[in-house]
């Protein structure tokens, strides 16, 4: 057996305490990946701080947003009037994202921490994986495989963030709270992650110990359009392919305002403000929309197996944008 | 014996006699037993595909906690192969020497007091490779070939010279990859030894034949080993060969002096029990402006592992397929540093099929020709190659019957023709022909004093409905009520049975029954034959009919004894008889042996943008001779239609050309379709009662899979106007 410590935290601050202490420990919430990878024998932390008994659950809304507690889980905060109501972005994200088993389970902190879906990290019999070693190699771009990422990727990476949460989130600007031995500091979840191309092993601006405590999700303007359209090969159990998530202002027939994002494609939840820049005060047509896809995927490193994802990811966010704007093709 | 004419309980929907137990969780699979005093054993594989062990230092592991022993191929003994089959070799011994063939080769086994324990220390046993560059692509220099492994290749007429002068030819390449079984049950083996004799709880589709092949490894009778399989969590064919894991478990058994229990992780199921092996096929179909075909050249190349076998005659069946003057199947192999593949639901057949009917789909399209009355056109009335009469063929009745239920008609010819707002739509269809296939089978039947019946052989179900199928056959034919029969199966103490595989065992087990059900009411007349109170006193079985518990007289019905009266008269427990089935002989009986026929129809769905596939409908007109229960028939066409759905897009184990590593060995990055994928898939039931058989059965279990991924491709291209020739079809090919 692995042995490894069992602590379950009362508070925050002693659960930050108690990791902090410890380089060697992590923290156990919904365990949906974390207790996988530890199975897989890819993470094999010497103590487990169980943060499931923080006071960290809940979702309140006030004139900033939507505010989500991190232990709050997926089914939680899909099942919210709020989010039924003001945030159908979020809600197909979390229905789309996980089995309800899994959405049960699984929190939105975790959520927006989960670990790449490459096999070459997740199998320790792999040596050459410069997110589970650096330095050692990538496996992954010498076999290549489709379900990798194009975007914020190099040779040294090529793994994919699958999250369909995060590239929500980030299309609405939501907001990380985070708690250290430092104190509290908030970062924009635009700026939470790093690309696979720069940090294959350091995918976020965490500092050991430091826990997320929750989420803020500003509102959309209230005429606002949104969705997520999730693209893949069956129906439903499946990471995206491509994904979209936008939200669009438009008023007679210019577009005010739009927020663009992609999922399945990057190294991290995609933003895409060159796409925005597009769409912004440009006319809400197809000929727009096109032009914004073709902004979206510039700088694509593409592998044989995942060249296809430049075309998809572009088709992929017309639809979106055409299914929320009502744009007839 | 009239009521086996007319029954009351073959043919209906009755629901599983197991459905109950295996509902409430009743029901122990083999990885559910546990012994006392068992230890764990858990596998080390190869992380690399080729070359040689130099070093394996399991000292760490040794000394871990709970560890009982490691074993390598240090201190391994020398073990014999197993035995022959039917249906091949048996796997190479494990753990022989040091050479290395494949990725995911085991390497060591270590058993431990507790599973945990046992998987840990696993990862402390520091293993030194010597490794080469493997042999992974069929176009590797290095790849050795292996032509016509089977005996198999066929030709007839003069191919080349029709092709010459074919008023219209097609000719094209079809790909399928590996695909792996995927059972849902892990497969499981508890090994328990007793002095000498050996009980294994073991994930088998065929006991018998692992009762055989562990006798023969571990130089012990036959009559010493037990092999137990009441229920397998799904196999589709990775259950038919005893694998080296359950040999390991066996051998560990031997080595701790310990009740041993392995139960491989989804990962090894990759790489441990076989696989569906990647093809190549090349065919060629010549034709006539009419639509009548001249010639039919079909010549595949599948994958096999270096030092083993597997029976994959992709373009065989392409003989038998249509009436036509002139073919040639050509079938071969190349040798990869890959795991051994093995059956998978419907082997060769499923991929065959798809290359065969794919380019009749070609050829209907370039002739302008329906594809259905393409196939009506070259429809073979007699067999192709012996010129025989088939003992039935309702193909035509299932083309007209899944054409009508289906409403192919609405079919516009012209590819992207029809449209719903963002979705193409297609209609494809395709024709299937299963081979015949039967062997010898033994069972035991039992009528008890008490007026009920016991009747078993040492066959599975592997989710089939075995149990329920044989209830209702022992019911008919004693004439004794369903609830007060037992059927059970599932060890190899029991009559020897075939295995559940090439749609082969309803027919070769019913068979068996039925002869041992019949003994026993000749039996029990003989116990009759000189009682002068008995009103059945002197009847032959031709004289008499059952039903309800009792033997009546045939020319007075309302004469007759019950099987309890009988017996406790006698003073007998019960009366036991053993019966047998073998297969018949089709040139005594002057026609050719037909499998199950079946015509598939499907309707697809593609987004015009995003190359989203999805299948909106499938109908299956199937001919499977006499349906002994609708219900688990209807089932087991429903179960190979997803099965044909993943097939066509969706399965691919994808292998590493580099390393010889499966990259996508678990549930999430394989994919197998899940029920949103499955839309509505209608069956239904056409034909007659072969005439080849005492039942007229012809086995469903393969049927429902092949000709699906024909009939997607076929209506992919309808919808799109493009022909996807490798499988699987994924929307990155649409786009």
């Amino acid at each position: 057996m692995l042995p490894f410590d069992y602590a379950r935290a009362t508070d925050v601050d002693e659960a930050v305490n108690l990791l902090a202490a410890d380089t060697n420990a992590s923290y156990l919430a919904g365990g949906t990946t974390q207790l996988d990878l530890m199975k897989d024998g890819v993470l094999a932390p010497e103590r487990l701080v169980d943060i499931t008994r923080l006071p960290m659950r809940g979702i309140t809304r006030d004139d900033d947003g939507l505010h989500v507690a991190a232990l709050t889980t997926m089914e939680e905060l899909a099942a919210d009037s709020t989010v039924v109501e003001d945030f159908p972005l979020v809600r197909q994200a979390l229905l789309l994202g996980a089995s309800t088993q899994l959405r049960n389970m699984a929190t939105i902190g975790g959520n927006l921490l989960q670990r790449a879906r490459c096999r070459y990290f997740r199998d320790p019999g792999v040596a050459e994986c410069n997110k589970r070693e650096p330095g050692s190699g990538c496996a992954a771009v010498a076999d290549s495989a489709r379900m990798h990422a194009i975007l914020g990727v190099s040779e040294r990476c090529v793994a994919l963030h699958a999250s369909d949460l995060a590239v929500a989130l980030v299309a609405l600007d939501a907001v990380v709270h985070l708690q250290g031995m430092s104190g509290r500091r908030s970062v924009p979840l635009t700026q939470f992650y790093r690309e696979a191309r720069t940090s294959p092993d350091v995918e976020n601006v965490l500092v050991h110990g430091e826990l997320i405590t929750g989420v803020t999700i500003p509102f959309l303007p209230a005429t606002a359009t949104s969705g997520y359209l999730k693209v893949r090969d069956r129906a439903s159990y499946e990471f995206a392919l491509a994904s979209a998530a936008v939200a669009l202002v438009t008023q007679d027939g210019t577009i005010g305002q739009a927020r663009v994002a992609l999922g399945g494609v990057g190294s991290k939840p995609w933003r895409s403000l060159e796409a925005e820049q597009v769409l912004t005060d440009a006319p809400a047509n197809e000929e727009t929309f096109r032009e914004a896809a073709a902004a979206a995927v510039q700088g694509a490193w593409t592998l044989p197996g995942t060249a296809f994802k430049v075309e998809l990811a572009q088709r992929t966010l017309v639809r979106a944008l055409r299914n929320i704007s009502g744009v007839a093709q | 014996m009239s009521l086996v004419e007319a029954p009351p309980a073959i043919g209906a929907g009755i629901d599983r006699v197991d459905g109950a137990r295996k509902t409430a969780g009743a029901a122990a699979y083999p990885s559910d037993f546990d012994v006392h005093g068992q230890a764990h054993a858990a596998l080390l594989q190869s992380t690399v595909a080729a070359g040689r062990i130099t070093a394996i230092d399991t000292a760490e592991a040794e000394a871990a906690p709970g560890v009982l022993t490691v074993i390598t191929h240090r201190n391994t003994p020398r073990l014999p192969d197993g035995p022959a089959t039917d249906i091949g070799t048996s796997p190479p011994a494990p753990l022989q020497d040091e050479r290395i063939l494949h990725h995911g080769q085991h390497v060591a086994v270590v058993v431990a007091e507790t599973r945990e324990q046992a998987v840990a220390a696993t990862r402390l046993i520091k293993v030194t490779y010597d490794a080469s560059e493997p042999v992974t692509r069929f176009d590797d220099p290095r790849a050795e070939r292996v032509d016509d492994p089977w005996g198999m290749d066929s030709e007839r007429g003069a191919v080349e010279e029709a092709l010459a002068s074919a008023d219209v030819k097609v000719s094209a390449t079809y790909t399928t990859p590996d695909n792996t079984n995927n059972p849902l049950g892990l497969f499981a083996t508890l090994a328990v030894w007793d002095r000498n004799t050996l009980t294994v709880h073991d994930t088998t589709q065929w006991p018998t034949m692992a009762r055989a092949t562990l006798a023969k490894v571990f130089d012990v009778p036959e009559s010493a080993v037990r092999v137990l399989a009441p229920y397998v969590g799904g196999a589709f064919g990775s259950g038919l060969r005893v694998w080296q894991h359950v040999i390991l478990t066996v051998l560990a058994a031997r080595m701790t002096g310990r009740p041993v229990k392995l139960v491989l992780t989804r990962p090894q199921m990759f790489t441990s029990v076989g696989h569906r092996p990647s093809g190549v096929q090349h065919i060629t179909i010549g034709a006539k402006r009419s639509g009548e075909l001249v010639a039919i050249d079909h010549r595949s190349t599948s994958s096999v592992a270096m030092e083993d076998d597997d029976f994959e005659p992709l373009a065989a069946s392409s003989a038998v397929a249509y009436a036509c003057p002139s073919v040639i199947t050509r079938d071969g192999q190349v040798r990869l540093n890959i795991s051994n593949p093995t059956s998978m639901r419907a082997p060769a057949e499923g991929q065959g099929n798809f290359a065969l009917e794919s380019a009749f789909d070609e050829l209907a399209h370039t002739l302008g020709i329906d594809p259905l009355e393409l196939r009506l056109r070259n429809y073979a009335e007699r067999h192709p190659v012996s010129g025989m009469p088939w003992s039935s063929k309702a193909l035509r009745e299932c083309y007209e019957a899944g054409a009508e239920r289906f409403g192919w008609s609405r079919r516009d010819p012209a590819p992207r023709s029809m449209r719903d707002g963002d979705e193409l739509i297609g209609y494809g269809m395709a024709g299937v022909g299963y081979p015949w296939y039967a062997v010898p089978c033994r069972a035991r039947a039992t009528v008890n004093a008490d007026g009920s019946a016991f009747v078993r052989s040492a066959a599975t179900d592997i989710g089939t409905g075995t149990y329920t199928v044989m209830t209702q056959v022992s019911a008919d034919v004693l004439g004794i009520a369903l609830d007060r029969v037992r059927f059970d199966l599932g060890d190899s103490d029991m009559p020897p049975s075939p295995q559940a595989g090439g749609s082969g065992l309803t027919g070769a087990l019913a068979t068996a029954v039925r002869d041992a059900c019949l003994g026993v009411v000749r039996r029990v007349l003989d116990l009759v034959s000189e009682d002068a109170g008995s009103p059945l006193r002197g009847c032959a079985l031709e004289d008499v009919i059952v039903g309800n518990g009792r033997i009546h007289r045939r020319d007075r019905p309302d004469e007759g004894e019950s099987y309890a009266d009988i017996l406790t008269r006698h003073g007998r427990q019960e009366m036991t008889v053993d019966g047998a089935s073998a297969p018949g002989d089709p040139s005594a009986l002057g026609m050719a042996f037909a499998g199950a026929f079946g015509a598939k129809f499907v309707e697809v769905r593609v987004d015009a943008d995003l190359g989203v596939i999805r299948v909106a409908r499938v109908v299956s007109a199937i001919d499977g001779g006499r349906i002994l229960n609708e219900k688990t028939a209807r089932s087991q066409i429903i179960g190979g239609t997803v099965g044909g759905i993943g097939q066509a897009l969706f399965e691919e184990t994808v292998t590493d050309a580099r390393t010889g590593r499966i990259a996508n060995a678990t549930f999430g990055d394989y994919l197998i379709p899940v029920n949103a994928d499955v839309a509505d898939l209608d069956v239904l039931f056409v034909g007659e009662p072969d005439r080849a058989t005492p039942l007229g059965t012809k086995g469903v279990g393969e049927i429902g899979l092949v000709g699906v991924a024909a009939a997607i491709a076929n209506a992919v291209h309808h919808a799109t106007g493009i022909r996807i020739r490798s499988l699987p079809i994924t929307l990155d090919e649409l786009l």
